[in-house]
């Protein structure tokens, strides 16, 4: 029986090859959006999993803000894990680490830059349970000078040589230090929040440059480092969070310190000073609700398309009955068929995600795989995807098989109202839906267009960053002067623009800057709870970034003590409380234990970090310094080969003057850029996902209609008969329609001002939520509908009434 | 006796007025008649049919199949009797336009759980009796309205039942087809004492059974 019923589901489906294509297909793209998202959302979730995470807590610090203590700093103190492990019984173990962004290694004459590194204490290994290739795990990090290399980092340097006990040198502000391997461990995945590449031992921070011995004492004066915890399975953990937030460990008021899972950093915090960019819970949310969304919708269309098919396929249910088919089999073989269909759509679209997934890692810039090897995680989906799928067939199998063969046989199955009740819902929440995540794109868009076109108080264009690791024994002052070589002779090329040395700009990493608290205003106010943050530039650096003055001006190269001269922001201003810029221009603050510091002038915000975090209290000091020189260049060579040439003339005169050393260049625009990459990817998929979305309803539409129109083609014939224009006729099937998306549309504001408005709530900055977004959806619905609709409608209204109603 | 209707009353209501389908129909049927329903359309010729073959119900009266009453009992009961006791042929034939001949006549064996082999050996049986062994393979829209119709009656005669219910056999088809169909219900009545009820409106056609029943508005006439 069941051959049969398989037999005869594939010729219907070969014979209605519209019907066929357009519920299979929309099926497919379906399934094939959900899966995508879903592993996108689960590789998201699958963060920081190796065995025994879940004991592993990272320490940070809160800081006073008003009279709430807010998340203050992912990085504590050298003193926070040994003050941790010694307080509380339930802390096994901590391990600290101090990141760098990249080092740079010297191999015999190779030189060579490598990204991501930290020092770590001996316990690194016991925390983090990622497996060592060679060493073992308790030695590897316990002896000053060591160095554990990642597989492919040890490749890179010693190619197929075993690397152990091999010497390399590594430069740590100018500094040199000879470390030798004693570990190769295997290469973190990128589900890691914190990954590695080197990992030197702690210990070697104490004699490795000239204030090592001074930073390397257990104080409670610079929090740079991250603070791993293990702590003992069966602790109970809210309890010791609040333990060690009581407690008061640096026996400062204005902080304390607190815990997080290990496992949540990367989609819950997003602290200043992570060590790198993280995830975000919201979007992970929203994504969720498309890819159920888009699922749910493909399923709604199935059944939409399929009950107004079954009364179709009333006479052949008829012939059955009367053949003595049961109402049970008849449900079974109407089952059977969707199970068929269904089977096919998740067919193909699984071939679906295997081609577009290169494509999609592209875009998000992970590295998914469809792989068997997140199966069980992808499991619960799977239950999913099937409990729908018989859902969804359930519906017109019910309706099927309770039609009255006698009726059904004559060809006379009128919908009742109910059932005609329940396919407009469908369709209502269909295009709810689909006006849902329009209002949806079209808002994040506008954020991201927002965030692109807002002035930032500062330009980035044509700025280009240079920086390199210098390998000599100069002291610093006298690579300073190399560096006031090098900046004369930049200037003289002719599409140079400006230069100026700065230790940090616009766009650049949290890390460079430093956070302060503790300062005396001129008013004579000592302020000891206001956050401030402060780098260090050479007085071109405002006039290249096209940095605005609200009074005073750049820093005085030939003053007196101009070392200690500063430059403050307006929002630094309205933090501590003073209201003009002459009450702080030309007078003195004090901090770091140092009361001179004169302020030169006063800045216009810019948005250090983009629109996406609040403008910064900022103090910028006057040093100079090897970090970073930056170039302005001229427009003239802003064409792609104008920017590739200039760039090699550059390296040739920056190799010229440091012969032995690295060369990298960041472009300012596209690191500016780059603080808006997951958002814009997150718009995109918004967009595409959203397209989808639109296409299945489209298409369920088009099936929908198609079928309206063949029922009512002999009222159609009737009333044109009667005299009704075209016109007339296409409004009569097109009004439905329209009434649907009105309601829909009705319910779709409401739903998605409030979601939206969660999402902005994510921006410090955000666009407002306009009325012709709303307006725009809702047009763009409609005319999405009516044209879905028309094309069909006008069909049926230009059919000469004779054909319609001859064959009766 | 093989079915016996006594006062079969049938109506619905429409705008407050009962519109009678069936007025006081008394009928017995016994094994081995051929019985003709004639009427002018519209005089429920068709609903009574409907009513012996148990498609439709009815308000009043007795109906009684095989000593069975059929207005007693449950709708499953009732179509295991069908099942089991009738045939139904129809004037637009209701072949199963996705099967095949063999496919169509092999449907309602599917539901009446006999065994795959079984089936064969029917379905082949069918098609050697009704000469069609060469069209098995054939879909229904492959076939003129004349072979359609006979595989039509192949399929109701497939699992043996006792009473053949034909609505119009002929109404689609020219005069020759006619008489081909017309001759084998004959042939089934006279040969195999089938039982058969056909509604037809041709004088010629009713003149292949035993007795003609006359309808007008939903009364014996």
């Amino acid at each position: 029986m069941y051959k049969l019923f398989l037999k005869i589901a594939t010729r219907y489906l070969l014979k209605n090859k519209l019907y066929s294509f357009i519920n299979i297909f929309g099926l497919a793209i379906g399934i094939a959006s959900f899966v995508l998202i879903m592993l996108y959302v689960n590789y998201e979730q699958s963060y920081d999993k190796f065995e025994g995470s879940e004991n592993v807590y990272r320490a940070y610090m809160d800081y006073l803000e008003g009279d709430t203590f807010v998340a203050g700093d992912a990085q504590t103190y050298n003193s926070t894990g040994p003050s941790l492990k010694e307080e509380f019984p339930e802390v096994l173990d901590y391990v600290r680490l101090f990141y760098f962004e990249k080092m740079t290694f010297q191999l015999g004459e190779r030189i060579l830059e490598e990204p991501l590194g930290s020092l770590a204490d001996p316990s690194y290994f016991d925390i983090f349970n990622y497996p060592l290739l060679k060493g073992e795990k308790e030695k590897v990090l316990s002896q000053p000078y060591s160095i554990v290399l990642s597989q492919s980092f040890a490749q890179k340097l010693f190619g197929t040589e075993d690397p152990m006990q091999k010497t390399i040198s590594a430069f740590r502000d100018g500094e040199k230090a000879i470390l030798t391997v004693t570990g190769v461990m295997v290469d973190m995945p990128k589900t890691a929040h914190y990954r590695n590449s080197f990992l030197i031992s702690y210990e070697t921070e104490k004699t490795w440059t000239y204030y090592g011995t001074e930073i390397h004492e257990l104080n409670w004066n610079a929090n740079n480092y991250y603070t791993f915890l293990k702590l003992d399975p069966n602790a109970n953990v809210s309890l010791l969070r609040q333990k060690i937030m009581d407690s008061d460990l640096e026996q400062d008021t204005e902080e304390q310190h607190n815990i997080e899972p290990l496992e949540d950093i990367h989609l819950y915090s997003d602290k200043p000073y992570e060590v790198s960019a993280n995830g975000s819970v919201t979007r992970i949310k929203f994504l969720t609700a498309i890819a159920f969304i888009i699922l749910i919708l493909s399923w709604l269309n199935y059944v939409n398309l399929s009950a107004t098919k079954s009364m179709e396929r009333a006479k052949e249910a008829g012939i059955r009955k009367v053949s003595g088919a049961q109402k049970s089999q008849l449900i079974l073989q109407s089952l059977i068929e969707s199970i068929l269909l269904n089977i096919i759509a998740i067919s193909i679209s699984l071939v679906l995600v295997a081609i577009t997934l290169p494509l999609y890692n592209a875009v998000t810039g992970k590295e998914l795989s469809s792989g068997l090897s997140n199966i069980s995680s992808f499991l619960p989906y799977f239950l999913f995807i099937l409990l729908g799928m018989i859902l969804a067939g359930l519906y017109p199998a019910l309706l099927l098989s309770s039609y009255s063969p006698a009726k059904a046989l004559k060809g006379k199955i009128q919908t009742s109202t109910q059932g005609l009740a329940i396919r407009k819902g469908l369709l209502v929440t269909q295009f709810l839906a689909t006006i849902v995540l329009l209002i949806g794109t079209i808002v994040v868009t506008k954020q991201i267009n927002f965030l692109e076109s807002q002035p930032i108080g500062t330009n980035v264009n044509q700025v280009i960053a240079l920086k390199g690791e210098v390998i000599t024994a100069k002291a610093d002052s006298l690579l300073i002067n190399d560096y006031k070589v090098l900046e004369a002779e930049l200037k003289r090329l002719p599409f140079v623009e400006k230069v100026a040395i700065a230790q940090t700009y616009p766009g650049d990493s949290f890390d460079n800057l430093s956070s302060t608290r503790g300062i005396s205003l001129p008013n004579g106010k000592r302020e000891e709870d206001k956050l401030f943050y402060t780098y260090h530039v050479q007085p071109d650096y405002f006039d290249l970034m096209d940095i605005e003055f609200l009074a005073g001006g750049t820093f005085l190269a030939s003053s007196e003590g101009k070392g200690r001269q500063v430059i403050v922001n307006e929002t630094f201003l309205k933090n501590m409380g003073i209201s003009s810029a002459d009450d702080v221009l030309n007078k003195t603050l004090g901090f770091w234990g140092y009361d001179e510091w004169r302020v030169a002038g006063v800045i216009k915000d810019y948005y250090h970090f983009g629109l996406k975090s609040p403008v910064l209290p900022m103090i910028i000091r006057y040093q100079s310094d090897v970090s970073n020189l930056l170039v302005k260049l001229d427009p003239s060579a802003a064409s792609l080969s104008g920017i590739e040439s200039s760039m090699s003339q550059i390296k040739l005169v920056w190799t010229r003057i440091f012969p032995k050393s690295t060369f990298n260049y960041t472009f300012l625009d596209q690191k500016f850029e780059a603080q808006y990459k997951e958002d814009k990817a997150f718009g995109s998929a918004f967009q595409v996902f959203t397209v989808i979305a639109i296409l299945i309803a489209a298409m369920g539409l088009f099936g929908l209609t198609s079928y309206t129109v063949v029922q009512r083609k002999k009222e159609i014939g009737i009333r044109k008969v009667n005299g009704a224009t075209i016109p007339q006729v296409l409004a009569l099937l097109n009004k439905d329609f329209v009434k649907w998306v009105g309601v829909a549309f009705v319910i779709a504001v409401p739903v998605s001002w409030y979601t939206m408005n969660q999402w902005l709530e994510g921006f410090a900055y955000r666009t407002t939520l306009s009325w012709w977004v709303f307006a725009l959806a809702g047009i763009s619905a409609l005319l999405i509908a009516l044209l879905t609709v028309s094309w069909q409608s006008f069909q049926a209204a230009v059919t000469n009434p004779v054909d319609s109603l001859r064959d009766e | 006796m093989l079915l016996e209707l006594n006062n079969i009353f049938k109506w619905v209501n429409s705008g407050g007025q009962r519109i009678f389908l069936l007025k006081d129909i008394n009928l017995q049927v016994e094994e081995g008649e051929f019985i003709s329903i004639m009427g002018p359309s519209g005089s429920g010729k068709s609903t009574l049919l409907n009513v012996i073959g148990m498609l439709d119900g009815f308000d009043e009266g007795e109906y009684n199949f095989l000593d069975e009453s059929v207005h007693t009992l449950k709708e499953k009961h009732r179509a295991n009797l069908y099942k089991e006791y009738i045939g139904f042929v129809f004037q637009s034939y209701h072949l199963l336009d996705e099967l095949t001949v063999q496919e169509n006549l092999e449907m309602p064996l599917l539901y009446k759980k006999y065994k795959g082999a079984e089936r064969k050996a029917m379905v082949a049986d069918m098609l050697d009796r009704f000469n069609i062994v060469g069209k098995k393979d054939l879909f229904p829209a492959q076939l003129s309205g004349g072979q359609q119709q006979l595989v039509g009656v192949a399929r109701a005669l497939i699992a043996s039942p006792k009473l053949i219910l034909a609505d119009e056999p002929t109404g689609n088809l020219n005069s020759q087809q006619s008489a081909e169909i017309m001759e084998l219900f004959k042939k089934l009545n006279q040969e195999d004492g089938v039982t058969i009820i056909q509604v037809t409106h041709s004088e010629k056609n009713a003149a292949y059974g035993s007795r003609i029943l006359k309808l007008l508005d939903g009364r014996k006439v």
